[in-house]
């Protein structure tokens, strides 16, 4: 899925909707691309003999990547003109390459502050070691 | 007088700034290729962030960076040479931050566990961004999955030319001895 050209109105919200599923095969190269794109150089995100002598058997993906993940997710389905306002997510198993991370999301709460609308959207994903990660993002968006 | 311990060293620590020097300040200005190498990597095709025209006619008014680079613009630019040796710091230096406290106590591994951003605005192209990290907590001494470590909270302020808050973010790792999982 990629990010539609529309908008949704927070008319078009209701607590309860479910997000698409966004599913990354997270290879080894989306691993490094996230990392260095985020200009994170820390070698357990690129370098497997380093992760290894960690005590990771892969290398796995960054933090940074994670949040920039999550919001695409919000916003490939609210839309571009969707303003992401808060994000918060906690990590749990690691996103080691070679898996496949699994994203699903459902709207928390709607309401309407000065003007805009307010959605509240609980998100997780996981992947075959169990939940990786899993928070929630609020976002702007339009009345009409 | 007897050394401090390690406990109050750590407690020495919560409300120091993390860097000596002042904020940290993006080495560039937000930029369409970073933008764009950002976008490309996530595979975020998010018009707002790459099509002028379109963006140009949003409500956002001109292209503007993804809210979640917010971080990425004051990373330290690394020096590749002996990153490995410094277990991922960008630069060689002998003042190696408060968090040298826990290395030097055998809690050498860092792992990220929370993230939280609330984000004011949007970037442009062409702004210059400063963040101002405090550690905000340490937890005592915890057994997790890989290991006994710490958890090390920061809050973040990140500004723009003349001051200007766009954002803060609550960041919290764990400061950890490296095979010590039971």
């Amino acid at each position: 899925m990629s990010t539609s050209r529309t908008t949704l109105t927070i008319a078009d919200v209701h607590v309860g909707d479910e997000l698409p599923l966004l599913v990354i095969d997270m290879t080894a190269t989306v691993v490094v691309a996230g990392a260095i794109a985020t200009r994170d150089f820390m070698p357990v995100h690129h370098d497997r003999s380093y992760a290894n002598a960690q005590g990771s058997p892969e290398i796995f993906m960054n933090i940074l990547s994670d949040t920039a993940y999550c919001s695409r997710f919000v916003t490939d389905w609210a839309g571009p003109e969707a303003m992401v306002r808060k994000l918060a997510i906690r990590l749990g198993a690691p996103a080691f390459a070679n898996s496949v991370l699994t994203y699903t999301g459902a709207v928390t709460q709607t309401s309407v502050v000065d003007g805009e609308g307010i959605v509240e959207i609980s998100v997780r994903a996981v992947n075959d070691l169990g939940e990786h990660a899993s928070g929630t993002v609020t976002i702007g968006l339009p009345v009409r | 007088m007897s050394e401090p311990s390690f406990q109050d060293r750590l407690d020495a620590l919560v409300g120091t700034e993390m860097r000596s020097g002042g904020p940290a300040v993006a080495p560039d200005p937000v930029n369409q290729p970073m933008i764009r190498h950002w976008a490309a990597a996530f595979e975020d095709d998010n018009p707002v962030y790459t099509d002028v025209e379109f963006a140009e006619a949003s409500r956002f008014g001109s292209i503007v960076a993804p809210p979640l680079m917010l971080q990425t613009w004051t990373m330290g630019t690394p020096m590749i040479t002996g990153i490995k040796e410094r277990g991922g710091a960008p630069q060689p230096s002998d003042d190696r931050g408060p968090l040298t406290v826990f290395d030097e106590a055998g809690f050498i591994g860092t792992l990220a566990s929370n993230s939280e951003f609330e984000i004011n605005r949007y970037l442009r192209l062409g702004e210059v961004v400063s963040a101002t990290t405090v550690i905000e907590s340490i937890s005592n001494e915890k057994t997790t999955r890989i290991g006994r470590g710490h958890f090390v909270t920061w809050a973040t302020t990140y500004t723009v030319d003349g001051g200007e808050l766009v954002g803060t973010q609550r960041f919290r790792i764990l400061k950890f001895i490296p095979g010590s999982a039971v």
